[in-house]
């Protein structure tokens, strides 16, 4: 692991750390080659999504009736938003079971997911037929209660648009607070502590919330019955969808952080890290050993080995989950950013595989159709995707989104170009004390 | 771990998990009846069609009087613009008649497909927002002002029947409503069997229909397949009743385990969001947990802000 010299600062016992706070990146161009390569494929899906507003699914999609779902509702949704579990994941590991060091990673997690949520569900928007009649979600006397699908539809937009966007609030307000004027920084004194106030009562909703949902995902399958392969079909997907939310939050986390680190030369920090690593490697073996009590209660052990096309898909699917499981036990693995990144991505691609495979491969309607997304339907899935990406590292240039060393902090940071008081001012940590959220 | 719990925090536990082991529990034993049970019973006043394979010629009578009756065009695609030529059940076909033919024997089977008007139908557990429901007799209708379109309906239904207008921009779903709006409700027969000419489908009450298939079953013994009703426990049960002299799966109606899916899909869930009993037990335990975490943190923040001058960040 790269190795740095901590800093001489003094913090609470469970805080020592390299990665103190969050800080935003200060240096390099944004607008890179890359960052307008994913310019150009947002506005192209953006383009071709605007003209799903004129026109009828059927001439956008390769969807049919026997396969009425599509990459938008399977990928988009289904699948990312388990990458974008990382809030439920960290958070519960941080504030549930008071594993404080991962703090400093939250804000990382939070915007990646927050972006993963809003991504899949404006892409869910374009995909349902009829979205003006969407208003019946505040009408609660219309609602069918015993329906995964009202679930979802209702929790997610609320998980996204209320409590995760309450848990990146303070980002935006600390950045208010250093380019803002007096009386936006004499609001945001008063403004605050309010926010701390709420705090804890409303990460319990962020934390139930998509427990429910991330679990009526896998519900919603359980309608499907006998047209998903026996080898996934059972009565486990919704405990199994959530433990791989919980499986792809971590692991997306810590391949995010490597990533994007790595990339802008931050000093990496060792025991956020292995921590991340260790819970990532205990979901795995939770993950396999569930599905293997669930296989074995099922009778379909002998489906799952029978070494024939699904079985062997499997097979590689749960290799890709036992691969970080096992590695990541030994310390050498942990602490290499290269393997730890590398068993990362594995756990990443076989969590998804999980939560993609029983909406498409495994998905088999009676019905002798196929279904293969069409060129738009695969560039406007590919540019919400850009979209987020964009969004992501938008966020991680203008708000102290990334753990860093505190002492690396400016607070004249990339200002979105407006003057302002902080602007060139020495740095002052009486000032930074006198900050809010 | 060591907790360190005052009394009174002790107490509010203790009443927190009381009160919701209770919610969860009570009103289990006040609603003695399952919403979604196992093996469902029809009402009295179900009504059901029995189409017998054997009796059916294939004349296809009931497949202009279904277009006639519900106002949908007739499907010509195939024909060049000349005939009503459906493939399969689509956006503008509620019903058909479908040939099965063995290509290496001689034998052969007509099969009537449509809604299978289930007793315990996993479209409407489905359904989000209630668009399809179970109405009067037990016909399965479906209300354009409450459907946004998900298409889980197609996902859930074993029988493949709910069809989507992909090419419309105001798309229905269209399935066979035992033409409920049409003619049920003015006293009047299914239009396919009313136009029946042979009596290969027929309509009455589900009860009825069943004894007569069993006795049809009876009087020619060897004759039907498997001596037994499609659609008597399939998928907890249908309103749309089968006889035929070949193989079900043959003639496209899947193999079905005799458990309702909506039962399948909802046995465990149910019984945790009943009330939201589970969703509030969770949240007073993770409440717990993070008020004890956040005072944790809170006295260590301001510890280290006080040493240290950095602040903390939420």
């Amino acid at each position: 692991m790269t190795s740095t010299q901590p800093t001489s600062d003094k913090r609470g016992t469970t805080l020592i750390n390299h990665w103190q706070s969050g800080v935003p990146v200060t240096h390099g161009p944004i607008l890179t080659p890359f960052v307008f390569f994913l310019l150009g494929v947002s506005a192209l899906g953006l383009g071709l999504a605007a003209l799903r507003f004129f026109s009828p699914l059927g001439p956008f999609s390769g969807m049919n009736d026997a396969y009425a779902w599509g990459i938008w509702k399977t990928f988009n949704v289904m699948t990312l938003t388990a990458l974008g579990s990382g809030p439920l994941a960290l958070g519960i590991a941080a504030w549930v079971f008071n594993r404080q060091n991962l703090h400093v990673v939250m804000r990382t997690a939070l915007v990646s997911g927050f972006l993963f949520y809003a991504t899949g569900l404006v892409a869910l928007g374009f995909d349902i037929g009829r979205p003006w009649n969407f208003y019946s979600a505040i009408l609660p006397w219309r609602w069918n209660s015993e329906s995964a699908m009202l679930e979802i539809s209702i929790c997610m937009p609320l998980y996204c648009f209320v409590f995760l966007s309450f848990e990146i609030l303070p980002l935006f307000l600390e950045r208010l607070y250093y380019t803002g004027n007096d009386k936006a920084r004499a609001f945001l004194r008063h403004f605050s502590p309010m926010i701390r106030k709420a705090y804890p009562f409303l990460i319990i909703g962020a934390y139930v919330i998509p427990l429910m949902h991330q679990s009526s995902l896998g519900g919603l399958l359980l309608l499907a019955g006998t047209k998903i392969n026996p080898i996934w079909q059972s009565p486990a997907m919704p405990l199994l969808y959530l433990i791989a939310a919980g499986l792809c939050g971590f692991a997306f986390t810590i391949f995010l952080l490597l990533i994007v680190c790595l990339r802008y030369g931050r000093a990496l920090d060792a025991d956020v890290l292995n921590e991340l690593a260790n819970l990532l490697s205990g979901v795995c073996v939770a993950f396999l050993a569930v599905r293997l009590v669930d296989l074995t209660m099922r009778g379909e052990l002998h489906t799952a080995f029978a070494l024939n096309g699904m079985s062997l898909i499997f097979l590689f699917e749960s290799a890709l989950i036992l691969t970080p499981a096992v590695a990541l036990r030994f310390r050498r693995v942990r602490e290499t950013p290269r393997s730890l990144l590398n068993m990362a991505a594995l756990a990443c691609v076989g969590g998804t595989a999980y939560r993609f495979i029983p909406t498409s491969i495994a998905y088999m309607p009676p019905h002798s159709t196929r279904y293969f997304p069409s060129a738009p339907e695969l560039f406007i899935a590919a540019g919400w995707i850009a979209v987020g990406m964009v969004g992501f590292i938008l966020a991680i240039n203008y708000f102290a989104v990334l753990p860093g060393e505190a002492s690396t902090w400016d607070h004249t940071f990339r200002p979105f170009g407006w003057p302002h008081k902080a602007a060139g001012a020495a740095y002052a940590p009486s000032v930074i004390l006198e900050r809010g959220a | 771990m060591s907790v360190a719990l005052s009394r009174r925090q002790a107490f509010k536990v203790m009443v927190g998990l009381g009160g919701t082991v209770a919610t969860g529990l009570l009103p289990k034993t006040a609603a003695a009846e399952e919403e979604h049970p196992a093996h469902p019973v029809a009402p009295a006043d179900a009504i059901a069609m029995l189409y017998d394979s054997t009796v059916c010629t294939g004349c296809k009578a009931c497949m202009p009087a279904c277009n006639e009756a519900n106002g949908l065009p007739a499907d010509t695609l195939l024909s060049g613009g000349i005939w009503d030529m459906p493939t399969g059940l689509n956006a503008q076909t509620k019903n058909i008649i479908e040939l099965y033919q063995d290509p290496k024997s001689d034998e052969f089977a007509f099969v009537k497909k449509q809604c299978m008007h289930c007793l315990d139908p996993a479209c409407v557990t489905g359904c989000p927002f209630g668009s399809l429901k179970k109405s009067d007799w037990g016909a399965v209708t479906w209300n354009s002002s409450l459907c946004i379109g998900c298409r889980y309906c197609e996902v859930a239904c074993p029988f493949e029947v709910p069809q989507f207008e992909w090419k419309s921009w105001n798309p229905q779903i269209v399935k066979c409503e035992f033409c409920y709006d049409q003619r049920l409700k003015k006293d009047l027969e299914p239009a396919c069997t009313a136009a029946c000419p042979t009596g290969a489908v027929i309509f009455g009450k589900r009860v009825d229909l069943l004894a007569k298939a069993k006795d049809r079953i009876a009087t020619a013994p060897g004759k039907y397949f498997e001596e037994r009703v499609y659609g008597e426990h399939e998928a907890g049960g249908t309103q749309v009743l089968y006889l035929s002299s070949v193989s079900f799966q043959k003639i496209g109606l899947p193999k079905l385990g005799t458990t309702s899916i909506g039962h399948y899909a909802t046995k465990v869930t149910s019984h945790i969001y009943k009330w939201l009993s589970g969703p509030i037990a969770v949240s007073g335990v993770l409440g717990f947990f993070i008020r004890r975490n956040w005072n944790r943190h809170e006295l260590e923040r301001l510890e280290h802000e006080k040493q240290s001058g950095f602040p903390d960040q939420l």
